[in-house]
C-alpha cells in the first residue's frame, strides 16, 4: 500500500477545464467550490425543468451553546456560508434555499422528527457520533434525507448500517483521521524510533474507535507497544490523572482524539504537568478543531494535529484562491478562523445541493426523496477543501491533512505548519472491506 | 502514586468549594438546590470579567514579586466574582425561594430547575453561547511554589487545595465562633425558638443562601482561572458530584463535606488509572459503601451545620 502524503500540487491542484468539467459548468456548483470566476458560458439546461417555485426548506442540528459549540457553532457558520452562496447564484435549479438551526444537544431524534414535521427538504447534522448512530433507523424509516455533517464513527455505515438508503455521511470517518495521525507520526519519528504509545481519549464510541484504530495502525507500521491508554469523561473537568500516568510512562508518541474544550484542557494540563518534556510527539486528529480557542503558549511544543477534509492554508491560499477568498469571507462574516468542522456544515450542504441540481438536470423536474438519494451515492462535487466525494457506502471521502499546531500572528490564531496531504485511499479501506480487516493485512 | 493522591486533593478540594455552598443551603435551610450548578457556572463567566480584566492591568509574572502580585490580583478578582454571587442569592430567596419554605419538595425541586434554566439563559444573553476562558492558567503556574512540595506539581494545584483548606477552616470558624454563624445554627436546629427569641429568619436564611451561592461562586471562579472554561451547561456534572459528596458526608455536615470530597477526590484519582472504566462509577460505588454502613453519612446531622 502507499502510505506516504502528497505535495499539495498532487493532492489539489486542478486546471479550469478540469474543474468545470467536473462540476458540469453550473453555476452553483462552481459557486459553491468557491471559483465563480471560471464559470464562461452559462449555459441553460435547467430552464425547462419542471421545478416548484417556492423555497427549499433545509434544518441543521448542531451544538449551539456550552462546551461542544466550539465545533457545532464553526459548523452552522459553514452550513450557512454554503446556503448564502447558494441564494447569491439563483438558487437550486432555481430554488432558493432557507436553513433553520437548532441546538443538537440530545435531542437528535426529536430534532429530525421536528424537522420532518415541519417538511423539510433535506436535514443536516449531527456533530456527535453517537447522535448519528441514534438517528440513522429513524431516517430510513421517515425516507427524508440527512447529510450527516461529522458524527464519523467508521463502524457506523461499515458495521452497524451497512445498507441504507437516505442517511449520509459528508466529513471523513474516523480511520481516515485516526491513519493520518499514524502516518504523521511516522513522518515526523520514524518507525524505528516509535517503540511506545499512549493515549487520552473522550469516553465514548468516538473516542474509543479512534484510539482502537490508531493502535491496530501504528502496532502494524512499527510494532510499538501501547503503555498507557485513559478514557476521561467527555466535558470532564480534569485530566490530570491520565496525564500523570503518560508521564509515568514517558511513551514516545500519544494520541488524544480530544476535541472541543476537552482539547483545551489536555494542551492546558499537558503544559502545567510538563507532559510535553515527557513525550516526543502529540498527535490529535482534531485538536485543530478548537483552534479559535487556542492561546499561543498552548501551541508550543512537539504537537500534531489533523484538520479532518479542510485547512484553510493548504495548497498555501496564494495559490489555491478558492480557500483563500472563504478564509477573507469568513473572518469578515464570524471573526473566526474556519476549521474542518466549518467544512463539515458547508460541505453536508453543498453535497446535497450539487446532487439535487445533477438529479435536476438528469430528469428534467426536481426529484423524489429516493431519486436524490440514488444520485448522491457515488456522487462527486468541489468545495474550497478540494474534491470530495460520496461513496457507495454514503460516507464522505476526501484528503486528509495533518500538520504541526503553530502560531499565526496574521490571523492571531492557531495555525499548521509544514501540512502533509494523504489521499482517502491511502487511509480508507477499498469499498465493501472493513477499516480492521484493512489494516490487519498491512 | 503520591501525584495521584495530590490530583485526588486538587479535585476534591474544587468539589468541596462546589458542595461545601450546597450544605449550608440544605442544612439550615432544607432546600435542596437544583440551581446551584448554575450559581457555579455564573461564578465561572464572573471570573472571565472580572479577573479578566484585573489579570490585565498587572504583568504577568516575570519573576518572584511579580508572580506573587499577579496570584494575588487573581485570587482578588475570584474572590470579586464571588461576591457577585452575594447579591444574586440573596435576591433569589427573598423573591423566589421564601415563599415555598412550608410546601412540598416537589415545589422546591420545580422551582430551583426553573431557575436553573433562567440563569443558563441570563448567562447565554451576557457572555454568549460560547465557552469563555480567562486565560491566566499558564501566568498562575509560573507561580514558583511547585518548588515546596519537592517535585514538578502544577502552581495552579496547589493553590486550589491551599485555599480549598482555607475555605473550610473560615467556614468552621464561622459557624462554631462567630455571634452570626450561632445563630444560623440555632435557626437551622429550632426556627420557632429562634424567631421567639428575636432572631429575624428571614434575614438569616437570605444570609445563608446567599453564603452558599458565595461558595458555588467562589468555586466557579477557581475553575474558571484553572484549566477549564467557563461554558453553559458546566455546572450540571459537578452538581450531581456534589450531591454524592454531601450524601457521603452526611447531610449538613461541613466536616462530612470535606471529607466527603477528598474521599471522592482521591478515590477517583487513584482508581482510574489501574481500572479506568470505572471513572465514573467510583464516586457513586463509594456512596453506596458509606450509606450501607451509615445511612445517615459519615457526620450526617440532618437540620443543622456542623
Amino acid at each position: 500500500m502507499t502510505t506516504g502524503p502528497l505535495t499539495a500540487a498532487e493532492s489539489d491542484g486542478i486546471d479550469r477545464r478540469t474543474l468545470l468539467k467536473t462540476v458540469g459548468g453550473s453555476a452553483l456548483a462552481v459557486a459553491l467550490a468557491g471559483c465563480t470566476e471560471l464559470l464562461e458560458d452559462g449555459e441553460d439546461s435547467l430552464a425547462d425543468a419542471d421545478v416548484p417555485d417556492e423555497p427549499i426548506e433545509s434544518g441543521l442540528q448542531t451544538f449551539t451553546e456550552g462546551a461542544p459549540s466550539v465545533l457545532g457553532v464553526q459548523a452552522q457558520y459553514g452550513a450557512e456560508t454554503a446556503v448564502r452562496r447558494i441564494n447569491e447564484n439563483d438558487g437550486i435549479a432555481g430554488r432558493e434555499m432557507n436553513l433553520d438551526v437548532v441546538e443538537e444537544g440530545g435531542a437528535y431524534l426529536t430534532n429530525y422528527q421536528q424537522f420532518v414535521d415541519e417538511g423539510k427538504d433535506v436535514t443536516f447534522g449531527p456533530i456527535s457520533s453517537s447522535g448519528h448512530a441514534e438517528m440513522v433507523p429513524e431516517i430510513e424509516a421517515q425516507e427524508v434525507i440527512n447529510v450527516s455533517t461529522d458524527g464519523t464513527v467508521t463502524t457506523l455505515y461499515e458495521e452497524d448500517f451497512p445498507d441504507v438508503t437516505y442517511s449520509f455521511r459528508f466529513q471523513n470517518h474516523d480511520v481516515m483521521e485516526a491513519l493520518a495521525a499514524v502516518m504523521q507520526a511516522v513522518e515526523v519519528l520514524g518507525s524505528d524510533s516509535i517503540d511506545t504509545y499512549a493515549g487520552i481519549n473522550p469516553n465514548y464510541a468516538f473516542g474509543q474507535d479512534e484510539m482502537d484504530l490508531f493502535s491496530r495502525g501504528i502496532e502494524a507500521l512499527t510494532g510499538a507497544e501501547e503503555v498507557y491508554s485513559g478514557f476521561p469523561d467527555l466535558g470532564t473537568g480534569d485530566m490530570s490523572t491520565h496525564i500523570t500516568e503518560v508521564n509515568g510512562e514517558a511513551p514516545d508518541i500519544v494520541f488524544s482524539s480530544c476535541w472541543g474544550g476537552d482539547a483545551t484542557l489536555l494542551l492546558e494540563q499537558g503544559h502545567a504537568n510538563g507532559m510535553f518534556d515527557a513525550v516526543d510527539l502529540l498527535v490529535g486528529p482534531v485538536l485543530y478543531g478548537s483552534a479559535n480557542d487556542l492561546s499561543e503558549d498552548l501551541v508550543d511544543g512537539p504537537i500534531y494535529s489533523g484538520s479532518r477534509n479542510f485547512y484553510w492554508g493548504e495548497p498555501s491560499t496564494d495559490r489555491w484562491s478558492p480557500a483563500a477568498d472563504l478564509v477573507s469571507e469568513v473572518e469578515d462574516e464570524y471573526g473566526v478562523v474556519p476549521t474542518a468542522h466549518f467544512m463539515s456544515g458547508y460541505g453536508a450542504v453543498t453535497a446535497w445541493a450539487t446532487a439535487a441540481e445533477k438529479a435536476v438536470r438528469l430528469l428534467g423536474r426536481w426529484p423524489e426523496q429516493e431519486e436524490l438519494a440514488t444520485v448522491l451515492e457515488n456522487h462527486g462535487f468541489f468545495t474550497p477543501a478540494g474534491y470530495h466525494t460520496i461513496g457507495v457506502d454514503h460516507q464522505g471521502y476526501s484528503n486528509a491533512h495533518f500538520g504541526e499546531l503553530t502560531w499565526s500572528s496574521d490571523h492571531d490564531a492557531a495555525a499548521l505548519a509544514d501540512v502533509n496531504v494523504f489521499a482517502a485511499k491511502n487511509v480508507s479501506p477499498p469499498p465493501g472491506e472493513t477499516s480492521a480487516d484493512w489494516i490487519g493485512s498491512w | 502514586m503520591l501525584e495521584h493522591v495530590l490530583n485526588g486533593f486538587y479535585y476534591g478540594s474544587i468539589l468541596f468549594m462546589i458542595a461545601s455552598g450546597m450544605t449550608i443551603i440544605f442544612g439550615v435551610l432544607g432546600i435542596l438546590n437544583l440551581a446551584h450548578g448554575e450559581l457555579y457556572a455564573l461564578g465561572a463567566f464572573c471570573a472571565f470579567s472580572i479577573v479578566g480584566f484585573l489579570a490585565g492591568q498587572v504583568a504577568a509574572p516575570t519573576g518572584p514579586a511579580t508572580a506573587i502580585v499577579f496570584g494575588l490580583v487573581v485570587l482578588a478578582g475570584s474572590l470579586a466574582a464571588a461576591a457577585v454571587l452575594l447579591p444574586v442569592g440573596g435576591a433569589l430567596e427573598a423573591t423566589f425561594i421564601r415563599p415555598i419554605y412550608d410546601r412540598d419538595e416537589v415545589y422546591q425541586l420545580l422551582l430551583t430547575y426553573g431557575l436553573l434554566l433562567v440563569l443558563t439563559d441570563v448567562m447565554k444573553f451576557v457572555w454568549g453561547p460560547s465557552p469563555v476562558d480567562v486565560g491566566v492558567f499558564s501566568a498562575v503556574n509560573e507561580i514558583p511554589t511547585t518548588e515546596l512540595v519537592g517535585f514538578g506539581y502544577p502552581s495552579y494545584n496547589v493553590l486550589v487545595i491551599l485555599i480549598g483548606v482555607a475555605v473550610f477552616a473560615w467556614l468552621a470558624w464561622f459557624f462554631d465562633r462567630t455571634k452570626t454563624g450561632r445563630i444560623v445554627r440555632a435557626t437551622a436546629i429550632n426556627r420557632e425558638m429562634s424567631t421567639a427569641i428575636g432572631v429575624s429568619t428571614d434575614r438569616m436564611f437570605t444570609l445563608v443562601f446567599a453564603i452558599g451561592a458565595f461558595f458555588a461562586g467562589f468555586g466557579g471562579a477557581m475553575v474558571s482561572i484553572g484549566p477549564s472554561s467557563a461554558s453553559l451547561g458546566m455546572g450540571l456534572s459537578w452538581l450531581v458530584l456534589s450531591f454524592v459528596v454531601i450524601v457521603i458526608g452526611g447531610l449538613g455536615s461541613l466536616k462530612g463535606a470535606f471529607v466527603g470530597a477528598l474521599l471522592v477526590g482521591v478515590s477517583s484519582r487513584v482508581v482510574t488509572p489501574y481500572y479506568p472504566q470505572l471513572e465514573l462509577a467510583v464516586p457513586f460505588l463509594l456512596m453506596v459503601l458509606v450509606l450501607l454502613v451509615r445511612p445517615e453519612g459519615l457526620y450526617g446531622t440532618w437540620g443543622e451545620i456542623q
